[in-house]
């Protein structure tokens, strides 16, 4: 229907004009709502639009008056600097590492417990999951400074390794996968397979790893930026400039050495990238993880 | 028979875990509780038991009680701006599901969840810069005095709350869309008939009906404002020309004690103090959550 | 459903991996041979200095490698303290300064110096007894003395020629006229470019030690020896109400600079202020960073802090002699000339010829002609100084924001009261107290 069309029909049928305003409310609101939303979406990205812009700038335009938004002639030379000045790539290269491996540690150990605790209802192990659950409030700050001893103490300080230590396990995630375990995998399924005779482990993994796949891939997004973007704890256990995850190291990279505006966004700017095509790529997963969080009922 | 074997299984299997677990969750919360009551110096050799001491002190010391006003402004104060700001953004991205832009709106306000915290800080502290930064830019411009966004005692902690509410707005949203999808539609239908706009099925059906999800929403909202800590020290960092005011947050102050002034057994003592916060908010909640079951 | 293979086999990975977890913590273990050097510095613009003592030992030593691990202070202290007491790898050399070093001294964590490099530090014609003092405790020498900060003010001659000023500021009323009369203005008559940059914001406690030197200039002291190893502080009265006051008359008076103004080296480099209090290190700075600056130095008008940086060996037996060897050949003469040089760190070591460089660059003229009477002051070697600094720093802050304190004598003191006392508990808490 076209606009031509509704100054013919208005003064005729009364119901139908009423429709037809309706619509075009409707469409007015809808399209208010986009805008709006729009908006928002743009003031939400604005900050690392400034970042990405302020990267490409030369000194002279960090300091003019205003503000410019898009460089006036627009430079890759605080990019070469920053690469050339600090060992930007191997930290990057760390927080992977660190990331990698906690991803890897959290769906394992996970997968294991929620599995069990899921679908193994002895006494101890409801005291042990009530364990588990219980200190999943407990935030990591309030218990770091206890496990920053014992990374020195295994002599792991300053490495993956000492990272690592404190993002090997994730009670939510053992939770997550509990409850997949519960809703999913029917226990008719595996009491079939027992009484063909496969053992408890081939279980496992033969049918609720792959039944579990979603949930599990969900889980290994989560954490794997849960460690991306870790931040106190990396400040602690990493202290050396060749072990410092990026994060730690954009972080000191401006105290005891100069401001410099530019290369520090140039520095941020190559880190951001990465990690927003990496979430735009396993969004839907990201998605699905976040939004089980919110079903803790 | 079977059973036995089973039970055997469980056990071993979740041993491993248990055993990591055991290691880095449950030693060192009770290691954290042990030391807040001892003189724990990282350098003096005896490090006797103090007894409530550390707690004592930290009621009288002012950097401390500054840091737990601070960490307190801050929490509710990204609760207050966050919760209504995700509630009403879902709700229309929510009307507009089936747009194209739906997947666009959902990223863009996502994406600041996910990056990492110090590029995004960096990003902020130039927008907050006093003599540089578009913020004031755009305040001149309208004719309204640039003010110094870091450095004032108000507007710093201000400046983290805005901080801190960028990046917690995406999965408050997230959350808060998944909780409208699992709304019934039939009520909506009915509300519809009965002659309700749209604002007002949100206000009298939406809101009400998200309750438990609000609720959520705002103790995690809490909890992580109350472990605020990144944001604080990139924009305060203290680099040689451009420092900002240090905005004293609870983190920063456990941190200074332990590995600045070597108390360990007092920063020991402010950690309890942050995990009594937590679970009290943690049980509100519960005891909310639980009255609502009962009603 | 088509990468439900990959999955799965990932997922058997990760449960070997879980497992074997224990094992892989412990290799993750670093070991260190002899043959190697760690060299852990607090000031990055060191590095340089270290390495090129290092390339200087590769005769004595052909098979040594010297790692030179310098970064921010406050870092570099932090991984001291959990160095030395968790058993340190291997030797390292490390760099503190007195007033950090003493309480590792106390709970015996760094070890006494041989007796050759003892006798080398204590022989009065290489070191001041003020700084071998600093180097030792209780008559035992523990470091050798390397370098020390000391402040000078730094102006920029071409800012002071605008203004009509001829000569450095020379009593601390001057130093308010001058930072009044060299303060430029916007339209608005906010100031652009600072008269005097002071420090006034930040973490830490820099702003407190800024503030004591100022206030030395009127004989005041953070902290003064109260007899028997005991302290007490020294700032509740004139001294410090005339300190604090000159301050808050520069933020909310004269208005010649404010918080978030660009402050310290960085913004002298770019222009941004005409003054400022700084160690010799800037010297070096301005010379890469802002080779074409014009501008001079000059001493302050009553004293300055004088901060002894020295040269620790954490190590054992053998392997801590060649630690040794290199804190003494930092201190040849070629090495300190070429530290004062490139660096602009002060070398401790008298008897040596530095002319060669001061006379090709005036600005180290304040830092070694000081006037007759200069009095130096140093941080006290006591365990709780940083924390002490921090927390009058954190007072400070508050001060400094506080435009009621400007015209009020009597705020500003119970200001100071509160602030002294806080220091008092600090003291008392740690047994350091005067009665």
């Amino acid at each position: 229907m076209t606009t031509n069309s509704v100054n013919y029909i208005e003064p005729t049928t009364e119901e139908l004009s009423e429709g037809v305003r309706l619509r075009r409310r409707k469409r007015a609101i809808n399209f208010a709502i986009d805008v709006f939303l729009i908006v928002v979406s743009i003031l939400m990205l604005l900050p690392l639009v400034f970042l990405v812009a302020n990267a490409f700038k030369t000194p002279a335009e960090m300091l003019s008056w205003p503000p410019t938004i898009i460089p006036r002639d627009p430079t890759i030379a605080n990019f070469s600097a920053v690469l050339g000045e600090t060992p930007l790539l191997r930290w990057i290269g760390n927080s992977i590492a660190f990331a990698v491996m906690s991803t890897i540690a959290i769906v394992a150990t996970s997968a294991i417990a929620g599995y069990i605790f899921g679908k193994f209802r002895f006494r101890t192990l409801n005291i042990l999951f009530a364990l588990f659950l219980a200190t999943a409030i407990v935030p990591f700050e309030v218990y770091m400074i206890p496990l920053y001893f014992q990374a020195k103490s295994l002599g792991i300080l300053n490495s993956v390794w000492g990272l690592l230590l404190g993002y090997l396990v994730m009670s939510f995630g053992i939770f997550l996968i509990r409850q997949n375990v519960i809703h999913s995998i029917p226990d008719e399924l595996l009491e079939a397979a027992r009484i063909d005779g496969a053992g408890e482990f081939w279980i496992f993994l033969h049918i609720v790893l792959p039944l579990l796949r979603g949930a599990l891939g969900a889980l290994a997004v989560l954490a794997f930026f849960q460690a991306w973007t870790a931040f106190a704890w990396p400040m602690i256990v990493a202290t050396t400039r060749t072990s410092y995850t990026i994060e730690v190291g954009l972080a000191l990279f401006q105290t005891g050495f100069t401001v410099d505006l530019g290369r520090l966004s140039a520095a941020s700017a190559t880190v951001l990238i990465p990690s927003i095509l990496l979430f735009v790529i396993l969004r839907r997963n990201f998605v699905q993880g976040v939004a089980s969080t919110g079903l803790k009922e | 028979m079977l059973k036995r074997k089973r039970w055997i299984f469980a056990i071993l299997a979740i041993l491993p875990t248990l055993a990591v677990f055991a290691y880095v969750r449950l030693y060192p919360i009770a290691d954290t509780l042990r030391l807040s009551l001892f003189k724990w110096d990282i350098l003096s050799k005896n490090k006797p038991f103090v007894g409530l001491a550390n707690f004592r002190e930290l009621m009288g010391d002012h950097l401390f009680l500054d840091a737990l006003v601070n960490t307190t402004i801050i929490a509710f104060g990204v609760l207050i701006l966050t919760i209504p700001m995700a509630l009403i953004i879902a709700a229309l991205i929510f009307h507009r599901t089936r747009s194209r832009m739906a997947g666009f709106y959902e990223t863009a306000i996502f994406i600041p969840h996910v990056v990492s915290l110090v590029p995004a800080a960096m990003a902020w502290k130039w927008i907050f810069d006093a003599r540089l930064g578009p913020l004031n830019a755009l305040l001149t411009f309208f004719g309204i005095p640039a003010q110094s966004w870091l450095f004032d005692p108000v507007l710093s902690v201000i400046c983290i709350i805005v901080l801190c509410s960028w990046q917690a707005l995406g999965y408050a949203v997230l959350i808060y869309i998944v909780g409208f999808k699992n709304l019934p539609v039939s009520l909506y239908e009915a509300a519809k008939l009965d002659g309700a706009s749209g604002p007002q099925s949100f206000w009298y059906l939406s809101i009400p009906m998200l309750k438990p999800i609000t609720l959520y929403v705002s103790v995690v909202t809490l909890v992580s404002g109350f472990n605020v800590y990144a944001q604080a020290f990139v924009l305060a960092s203290d680099a040689q020309g451009a420092p900002g005011r240090q905005v004293r947050v609870l983190v920063l102050d456990m941190l200074e004690n332990s590995f600045r002034n070597y108390r360990v057994g007092y920063a020991a003592s402010e950690a309890v103090v942050l995990l009594v916060i937590v679970l009290a908010l943690t049980l509100i909640q519960f005891s909310m959550l639980r009255e609502r079951g009962k009603a | 459903m088509k990468n439900r293979s990959a999955k799965t086999r990932i997922s058997t990975r990760a449960l070997l991996m879980s497992a074997a977890f224990g094992a892989a913590l412990l290799s993750g273990a670093s070991t260190v041979s002899a043959e190697t050097l760690t060299v852990w510095s607090g000031y990055p613009e060191m590095a340089p200095f270290y390495e090129h003592v290092a390339q200087g030992m590769k005769a004595a030593y052909p098979k040594l490698e010297v790692k030179v691990e310098a970064i921010a202070l406050r870092e570099h202290e932090k991984r001291v303290a959990l160095g030395l007491t968790g058993g340190q790898d291997g030797t390292t050399v490390i760099e503190l300064s007195g007033s950090t070093a003493t309480r590792y001294l106390e709970n015996d964590l760094l070890p006494e110096a041989p007796a050759d490099i003892s006798t080398f530090v204590k022989d009065p014609k290489n070191f001041d007894k003020f700084f071998s003092d600093t180097a030792g405790q209780g008559g035992k020498i523990y470091g050798v003395p390397l370098f020390r900060g000391q402040g000078a003010l730094y102006y920029n001659t071409d800012m002071f020629k605008a203004a009509g000023l001829t000569a450095a500021p020379k009593t601390m009323e001057e130093y308010s006229a001058y930072a009044e009369k060299l303060t430029k203005r916007d339209a608005s008559g906010k100031a652009s470019v600072s008269g005097w940059s002071m420090r006034l914001s930040g973490g830490g406690q820099g702003i407190a030690e800024k503030f004591w030197i100022n206030m030395h200039q009127y004989g005041g002291a953070i902290l003064v020896p109260a007899g028997e190893g005991k302290w007490k502080p020294n700032f509740a009265n004139e001294a410090g109400r005339k300190a604090l006051k000159q301050y808050l008359t520069n933020i909310f008076t004269t208005k010649t600079v404010t918080p978030e103004m660009p402050a310290d080296a960085d913004a002298f480099e770019r222009g941004q202020t005409a003054m400022f209090i700084r160690e010799s290190w800037v010297i070096g700075d301005i010379a890469k960073k802002a080779p074409d600056l014009k501008y001079a130095t000059a001493p302050l008008p009553k004293g300055s802090i004088a901060l002894p940086t020295n040269l620790y060996v954490a190590g054992k037996g053998a392997d801590a002699k060649v630690g040794w060897e290199f804190a003494k050949a930092a201190n040849s003469p070629d090495n300190l000339v070429w530290l004062l040089q490139n660096v602009g760190w002060l070398p401790n070591r008298s008897g040596v010829d530095y002319s060669a460089v001061t006379s090709k660059q005036p600005a180290f003229a304040a830092f070694v002609d000081y006037p007759k009477g200069y009095e130096f002051f140093t941080l006290p070697s006591i365990g709780p100084i940083e924390e002490i600094l921090t927390r009058v720093a954190a007072q400070l802050v508050v001060a400094f924001g506080d435009a009621s304190l400007a015209s009020d004598d009597a705020k500003i003191d119970a200001f100071l009261k509160k602030a002294s006392d806080e220091v008092n508990t600090i003291l008392t808490r740690e047994g350091l107290g005067a009665k």
